[in-house]
């Protein structure tokens, strides 16, 4: 069959007349005669044509007809070597792909506990600080000084009971959602709409318990290398430059959403109520505030608590095992303190009434001291 | 037996043509975005590497279809090269600036993100490399002669000369990237040139002004309009409430509201474009040969809003096809004068990268 011929050294066309004989393709171009492999030749359609060459690394060209190459070669496997060639990528790529889920999904999670009990205390209170100046810029803490002061108060006394190296710092600051997480090195924030939901100082002291266990657990640090791990799987799945791996790591610090396993959950809440209990407070206030998140999903479709129950999904399970745990105590706040934390958003140490105990006004805030009510007793 | 085709001496006029069948490109298209999802994009390399193949047999000149050489696992171990030297170490340092405190993440940030700007440059310049080099026609190489540190530098240093300019010097600066691109693309011995004054005869600052205030303008409207979506929520927070969650309603409009911005940004400068593509073709001629491009600003604004529209009611899935439809739509605009003898044109030793542009596909700034 008549073919175009290019030889690789020049631009020029030569028309040649090709023979297929067997295994071999054979052609003569100013008197030297050409022997090409089937076997080892690539094709490729090129509109009516297929273009042969000699095979992976040669420049010279073929350009024969396509349909009498189709009936030249007849019998050949080459249609269906490309094909096998073709299915050993994809199962190859898709085996790759499931290593690098099995890494994000089992491998990092396995590996991050080791990680974060082996990373030093200074590096993760670093971190920490790292973090806490990103979402300064998101999160203002709240102004009530005397709220603040006794947030302040209950964190000192967690970490005198808990076997921590970090300081623990807690805070209320405003952003619209009902949430309280832990940082790196043992900054706590429990949100004003938080605040504003829980109907005791139980029920608020349990919420911190169960972040101060985080932090004392080191499940933040963990969370972190987890995150790091999805970095890297997300680089080497999108590439590098596009910096999905980085955001991968800076949005798990900055955007408050560090997720931590269901075991380390049930793990924070056990540990949380051992902490109020080592302390004489009572850890009554978990299973109520856990029921009523869970209630409110059924019931209401309120984003706040919409946004809550999405990283605590299980809340009615964990309300009923922390019911088991529970034990009475002390409550966490005084009602002088209790009353500034309620306004510890809102007030911004303006004048605030106290709530009624047994029907008489005891004391009135002002200015972020507590003064007596006038007209007290 | 032999007959070789008589050498005319004088050589002949250049024909340029695209022939792509699009519809098979639709097909092309579905299996390498459902390859792609099960392999978690990693067909991506082999995937491009197809389109390429199919677009580069599809474009003729003098009736020769070029050929593209590349493979799919060259340009997989450029990526992975990319990946080592790159997203590793960017990872790591955005992970240990966490460890150092804020002072210093801060500053290794910045550092990072310079490096990174001097670093698209050099993977535009060795993307390009790549291309020429797996380029074929009649069994003769192209390929691309020039230091990629160079084009980085000028890259970086046109894009701050632009940022300061507040955009007005990046009409002349693409240009004269273009040229360093062009001008230095070799086809076997034969000499692509890049003539900047006859460039520059093709006026691209009108249409790039009518990109500039149009943003100017879309930016203000957007704003304008973003204020609006908000509004329940700035009156809320200003009353002393808290402000609610943004509803469903609210994020659909922002969405919304984001993608017209886009579009319409796209439409604005897709005249410039259109003058940008035509100045380089002006600019560049190959041996005896000139080249002028007849795309007209409409056709490049009904071209880009198509394009986009297609990409985003395929969620990205119709991509080749769209790079198909332009590839042939710009190429079968090209025009060329004078001549040249391809038949003597020889092959260069020049075998090119053995890997591929990791660097473009890590910045994703790779055009096909």
């Amino acid at each position: 069959m008549k073919a175009r011929f290019h030889d690789g050294l020049t631009a020029a066309v030569h028309t040649v007349e090709v023979t297929v004989d067997g295994e071999t393709l054979a052609f003569e171009v100013q008197g030297q005669a050409h022997r090409w492999s089937l076997g080892a030749v690539e094709t490729e359609r090129v509109g009516e044509a297929v273009r042969v060459a000699p095979g992976a690394r040669g420049a010279a060209r073929l350009v024969i007809d396509a349909t009498e190459w189709a009936a030249a070669t007849l019998g050949s496997d080459l249609e269906r070597r490309s094909m096998r060639r073709e299915m050993k990528l994809v199962i190859g790529l898709t085996a790759f792909a499931a290593a690098i889920a099995l890494f994000v999904f089992v491998g990092m999670p396995l590996a991050s506990g080791p990680l974060a009990r082996h990373t030093p205390p200074d590096y993760e209170r670093r971190m920490g600080e790292s973090f806490e100046a990103q979402l300064g810029v998101a999160l203002k803490p709240c102004k009530g000084a005397l709220g603040q002061a006794a947030l302040s108060r209950l964190g000192q006394r967690m970490e005198s009971a808990a076997d921590s190296p970090f300081r623990f710092r807690v805070q209320a600051v405003e952003a619209p959602m009902v949430n309280a997480f832990a940082l790196p090195g043992g900054a706590i924030m429990v949100t004003d709409d938080l605040i504003k939901m829980a109907h005791t100082p139980d029920e608020l002291a349990a919420v911190i318990a169960h972040e101060a266990a985080h932090v004392e657990r080191r499940h933040v640090m963990q969370a972190v290398w987890r995150s790091l791990g999805l970095g890297l799987a997300l680089d080497a799945v999108v590439g590098g430059g596009s910096g999905a791996g980085q955001q991968a790591v800076i949005l798990a610090g900055s955007f408050t959403d560090l997720r931590f396993s269901r075991d380390a959950e049930s793990e924070a809440d056990a540990r949380g109520q051992a902490l109020l209990q080592a302390l004489g407070l009572s850890s009554q206030g978990m299973a109520p505030f856990f029921e009523r998140l869970a209630a409110k999903g059924q019931s209401q479709t309120a984003a706040e608590v919409q946004e809550l129950l999405s990283s605590h999904p299980d809340s009615l399970r964990r309300a009923r095992e922390s019911r088991v745990r529970a034990r009475p105590g002390a409550p966490a706040f005084t009602p002088a303190e209790w009353a500034a934390i309620k306004a510890v958003c809102s007030g911004q140490d303006r004048p605030l009434r106290l709530p009624r105990l047994g029907g008489k006004r005891t004391a009135t805030l002002v200015n972020g001291s507590l003064q007596p009510a006038s007209g007290l007793e | 037996m032999v007959v070789a085709v008589p050498l005319s001496g004088e050589g002949s006029s250049l024909r340029i043509e695209q022939r792509a069948h699009l519809p098979s490109f639709l097909g092309l298209s579905l299996k390498n975005g459902l390859l792609n999802l099960i392999t978690l994009t990693l067909y991506r390399f082999w995937g491009k590497t197809e389109v390429r193949r199919r677009i580069w047999a599809s474009t003729y000149v003098n009736d020769d279809p070029l050929e593209y050489t590349g493979r799919g696992v060259e340009l997989f171990v450029g990526f992975l090269i990319a990946l080592a030297i790159l997203g590793l170490p960017f990872l790591l340092a955005t992970f240990g600036a966490q460890l150092l405190g804020p002072a210093i993440a801060g500053l290794i940030v910045v550092v990072m993100y310079i490096g990174l700007m001097f670093l698209v440059g050099f993977g535009m310049f060795t993307a390009f490399r790549y291309m020429a080099s797996r380029t074929a026609l009649r069994g003769v190489r192209f390929h691309l002669k020039g230091r990629a540190m160079d084009y980085a530098l000028s890259y970086f240093g046109y894009g701050w000369l632009s940022a300061i300019t507040l955009g007005w010097f990046w009409p002349a600066a693409q240009r004269r990237l273009a040229g360093q691109l062009w001008g230095g693309l070799r086809f076997g011995d034969g000499r692509f040139r890049f003539d900047l004054e006859a460039a520059r005869k093709v006026g691209v600052y009108g249409p790039y002004a009518l990109g500039w205030v149009g943003l100017i303008v879309l930016y203000i409207v957007f704003a304008g309009a973003l204020f609006g979506v908000m509004s329940p929520m700035f009156a809320a927070a200003e009353g002393g409430d808290t402000p609610p969650v943004p509803g469903l309603g609210m994020m659909v409009a922002i969405y919304l509201l984001s993608t017209a911005m886009v579009v319409a940004i796209v439409a604005a400068f897709a005249p410039y474009h259109a003058a940008s593509l035509r100045s380089v073709a002006a600019g560049t001629s190959f041996e005896g040969v000139r080249f002028s491009l007849d795309l007209k600003a409409g056709t490049m604004v009904c071209l880009m809003l198509s394009n986009i529209f297609l990409i985003l009611v395929s969620l990205g899935f119709l991509m080749p096809f769209v790079q198909a439809r332009t590839l042939k739509l710009v190429i079968n605009r090209l025009q060329t004068s004078g001549a040249v003898d391809l038949d003597a044109i020889r092959q260069s030793a020049q075998a090119g990268p053995r890997t591929g542009e990791g660097l473009a596909d890590a910045f994703g700034i790779s055009p096909i």
